[in-house]
């Protein structure tokens, strides 16, 4: 696998980072998520997809905490589990059995309520298919988490989060105006704005070139180290992988490695090891 | 929410094109129907105007108000299918996006009241064109009537502004009706369902469809037998009652029927790459194929079940009025020249009728209420032992013998309305007022509008028929021959003659052309809306297809090739949708042909060209106009670059 970004030394960027247009852009201030431990949390976690006899395990007794404040990225081979774990995770799939803890509050088998109040306030998402509303600018998408939480967002919190994100500009643009890189960045933005305990990511750089791709991991490392933020992401890319606090490896449904601060040689050695 | 909801329809317009257009049709059809019927209600007769003329205009406006009920019946079922079916076939299409909404935080009351408010917006629009269009539309339609000779010359209609809420409910309401499952539906969208690239392989047979396909589809099949041991009227009712269960059944469970009935064309497209693509389609999109299927299974089935059964009527009362005349030929004439015909040589019975302008007020007993009416139309006088020897049932009660002198008979055409034999009738001759008895009455037939009253011929001076028009049935002497006799009474100008076959048939027509121009106007409409409703679906399955087009092209099709696979597959839909309705048709039409009397099965075969030909035109332009306009970018463009 060869890697898009360059490797280990990318793997702190300053805290501002540099808009390729210009200037610095500073991150917004947040106030850190309740000290909790544990930003997700999954016990005995087990997902069968089909019927009992032919079922297949794409989690097989997963058993793995993700530490608040810090990023966490999900790898393996294809069919590994991985985006299985990443949905359990966010109470998006349900657990065939186990548990899920969502910044310390159970979630396993909660009702649908449940779950849209914790996609509202405790839940951010980013994917590799940015997932813009295409009817909404970038202003409306980034507000609309807001809205349908029932808040009335500032126009200046909405264009801060923009401009955060350096977009300040395009606020007034619809997603189909925008590159793919500019779409991720307001899909981010649309993330930050609700200031979530944890924020899930799927391929958050999948779709993007490689300056695009290296902006994204810019800001999702500004959202840890200034505002404490949780992350949780799947890649299969070892060098988006090297930018996080931790990797975790599954193969076949279970956690099988984990490296800490990892270079992205690192992570390519361990990943070629599983999937050979 | 509002905003966002008109944030949606903007960005989406094509996708509710239709529906705002079915919307207002339907608003402006029902308000037209509703104005005209509430002028006719409005209307006095003139003064003046005699007693027959003012009971011509009496029936005229009953039989209008019965056309306008039809119409308003008829917009009201097809809105509320059309719409129902464009507002979940958009939220099919649309699951993506609101799986999206969910995942965002969004809950499933903010869903529905997203879809709600969606639908209002919609409803608003497409009532105030509604009510735009109701105006030139009760305008065309009291013409209309007027053409038909429904209404009297000079009618017009008068704005009743208690009749706006009544559209503005119309709209609101069969919108919000419309999109009320199709949101419940949408609420039940996981927002898993945002990352899957293919929007989600939802089930296309819902619960709902197969509950009311199969509360339809039931009592459809069981009634197809009675249809088949029934009386002629019966084998009518059942003819009507399963083409419009069997339409809403069979379009409710398209979905199962469709890609089965695709599996057997399939082995005709799969004869080249293409149609082999194209069949493939079809079965892999199922609620787009259904949603096409859905109007021409509508259309086919109401538009020839209704047309077969009127048709098969009309032969059914023609031969029922050749089969009580017992005669060779039927003149048409003056009274006075009908007199003549009795002493042409070779005829050996002439029994005149003819029309005169009087009136006769009876007792009715009809449902335990009595009271008494003055009849003016269908009074002709007969020579009562020549009647009875060319008519050929037996009175139901009574006897011909005895009409003469200060007596009279009911006509078939009010044996059903409860005038006892042996009560007093008065009659008005030419301003002489006299107290007849009724001495017979005669038995019902199928024909509409027949004769009222027979009156002894000795009662009426001659000075009162012998301008009438009469009808003389006539009996030529054994050992005549029946054209010969005709040539003579030919040559003596006393009028036309036609045989009895030929009569019944012509006098069957003349009482059809009503019925007719009611189901000309009827199935205009119903054909508009099947059009509007498959325009709709072939549309919006074009919109949403891009990607998959552009995936088609970049796999090697020519833009022309990827026209031609949607055509083909456009075409193999509108062949299972006829297909569908031709076998509801047929179910419906069954009890006409092998009833328990003669065959009197009328198929129009000219009418079923006619759909044929125009479903294949209608789905062939409208699928070639979306595939070639969504196909204009460029294929990488679509394939790179998604919002």
């Amino acid at each position: 696998m060869t890697s898009t970004l360059s490797g280990a030394d990318d793997r702190r960027p300053a805290l501002t980072s540099a808009d390729p247009h210009g200037g610095p852009v500073p991150l917004v201030p947040r106030a850190r998520p309740e000290p909790v431990a544990n930003a997700v949390d999954l016990v005995e976690a087990t997902r069968r997809h089909g019927a009992p006899e032919t079922a297949v395990r794409a989690l097989d007794g997963v058993t793995i905490s993700f530490p608040a404040g810090s990023w966490t990225a999900v790898m393996g081979p294809s069919g590994s589990g991985k985006s299985t774990l990443l949905h359990c995770a966010a109470g998006l799939d349900r657990l065939t059995s186990g548990r899920v803890l969502l910044a310390g509050q159970e979630i396993t088998g909660a009702p649908d309520a449940v779950l849209t109040a914790l996609r509202r306030r405790t839940i951010g998402f980013v994917f590799q298919s940015f997932n813009l509303i295409g009817s909404l600018t970038a202003e409306q998408n980034v507000a609309l988490p807001l809205r349908l939480a029932g808040r009335r967002p500032s126009p200046e919190a909405v264009r801060e989060v923009l401009t955060s994100v350096g977009l300040g500009e395009r606020m007034r643009h619809r997603p189909r105006e925008m590159s793919g890189g500019q779409q991720q960045r307001v899909a981010i933005a649309r993330a930050m704005v609700t200031r979530p305990a944890v924020l899930f990511a799927d391929e958050p750089t999948g779709a993007l070139d490689s300056a695009s791709a290296r902006m994204v991991l810019t800001l999702l490392r500004g959202m840890v180290d200034a505002a404490g933020q949780s992350i949780v992401m799947v890649t299969h890319d070892p060098a988006v992988a090297a930018g996080a606090d931790a990797v975790v490896f599954l193969s076949d449904g279970r956690v099988v490695d984990r490296l800490l601060r990892p270079s992205a040689r690192e992570v390519a050695d361990r990943l070629a090891r599983l999937e050979g | 929410m509002l905003l966002m909801s008109a944030r949606m329809l903007r960005e989406r317009w094509r996708l509710f094109a239709g529906a705002v257009l079915s919307v207002a049709l339907g608003v402006a059809l029902v308000q037209s129907s509703l104005m005209t019927m509430a002028s006719t209600a409005d209307s006095k007769v003139p003064p003046g105007v005699s007693g027959r003329a003012a009971e011509e205009i009496r029936e005229g406006y009953a039989g209008a108000a019965t056309l306008l009920g039809m119409t308003v019946m008829l917009a009201g079922f097809l809105a509320v299918f059309i719409v129902g079916s464009t507002f979940t076939f958009t939220v099919a299409q649309r699951r993506r996006d609101l799986a999206l909404f969910r995942m965002l935080g969004g809950s499933r009351p903010q869903l529905v009241r997203l879809l709600l408010g969606e639908a209002l917006l919609l409803g608003l629009i497409g009532t105030g064109l509604g009510i735009a269009l109701g105006v030139p539309g009760t305008w065309a339609q009291s013409w209309m009537l007027v053409a038909l000779g429904m209404l009297p010359d000079g009618f017009s209609p008068s704005w009743t502004n208690g009749i706006l809420p009544v559209s503005a409910g119309l709209g609101l309401g069969v919108t919000l009706a419309g999109v009320l499952v199709a949101s419940l539906r949408a609420a039940r969208v996981r927002p898993l369902e945002a990352l899957r690239e293919t929007g989600g392989a939802a089930r296309a047979m819902t619960v709902t469809r197969w509950l009311v396909g199969l509360c339809f589809l039931v009592p459809a099949v069981v009634l197809i037998p009675v249809g088949r041991t029934s009386d002629v009227l019966g084998a009518m009712l059942v003819a009507m009652a399963v083409s419009i269960w069997g339409s809403v059944a069979l379009s409710q469970l398209s979905p199962l029927i469709v890609p089965l009935v695709g599996r057997l064309l399939g082995v005709a497209l799969r004869a080249g790459t293409l149609g082999g693509l194209a069949e493939a389609n079809l079965r892999d999109g199922v609620r787009r194929s259904a949603s096409t299927a859905a109007p021409l299974i509508v259309l086919v089935s109401l538009v020839i079940g209704l047309t077969g059964t009127l048709s098969s009527l009309a032969r059914a009362t023609g031969m029922d009025v050749e089969r009580v005349t017992a005669g060779d030929l039927v003149v048409a004439s003056t009274g006075a020249n009908a007199a003549r015909i009795a002493a042409v040589p070779g005829v050996a019975t002439a029994s005149p009728q003819v029309s005169v302008d009087i009136s006769v007020t009876v007792t009715h007993h009809a449902e335990g209420r009595q009271g008494r009416r003055t009849h003016h139309l269908g009074i002709v006088t007969v020579d009562g032992p020549a009647y009875e020897r060319t008519h050929r049932p037996a009175p139901r009660a009574g006897s011909f013998d005895r009409l003469h002198g200060r007596t009279l008979a009911v006509g078939s055409g009010l044996a059903a309305e409860g005038i006892r034999v042996g009560s007093r009738a008065t009659a008005k001759i030419g301003g002489t007022r006299r107290t007849l008895r009724i001495v017979a009455s005669v038995a019902p037939t199928l024909e509409n509008g027949s004769e009222s009253f027979l009156i002894p011929r000795e009662l009426v001076p001659a000075s009162l028929t012998a301008g009438a028009p009469a009808e003389t049935v006539v009996q030529v002497a054994p050992g005549t021959s029946a054209g010969a006799v005709a040539d003579r009474i030919r040559a003596a100008g006393i009028g036309t003659v036609r045989t009895v076959p030929q009569w019944a048939g012509d006098r069957v027509a003349e009482q059809q052309r009503g019925n007719d121009g009611i189901m000309m106007v009827l199935m205009g409409l119903g054909g508009l809306y099947a059009a509007v409703a498959v325009i709709n679906a072939v549309v919006i399955a074009g919109a949403e297809r891009r990607a998959e087009f552009a995936t088609a092209r970049v796999s090697g099709l020519s833009r022309a090739q990827v026209v031609r696979t949607a055509l083909a597959e456009a075409w193999a839909v509108t062949t299972i949708g006829l297909l569908l309705g031709g076998l509801v048709a047929a179910a419906a039409l069954a009890g006409f042909a092998t009833g328990p009397g003669p065959n009197i099965l009328v198929v129009p075969w000219g009418l079923l060209a006619l759909l044929v030909t125009g479903s294949y035109l209608v789905t062939g332009l409208a699928s070639m106009w979306t595939t070639a306009s969504a196909t204009r970018t460029a294929p990488v463009l679509l394939i790179a670059a998604r919002e």
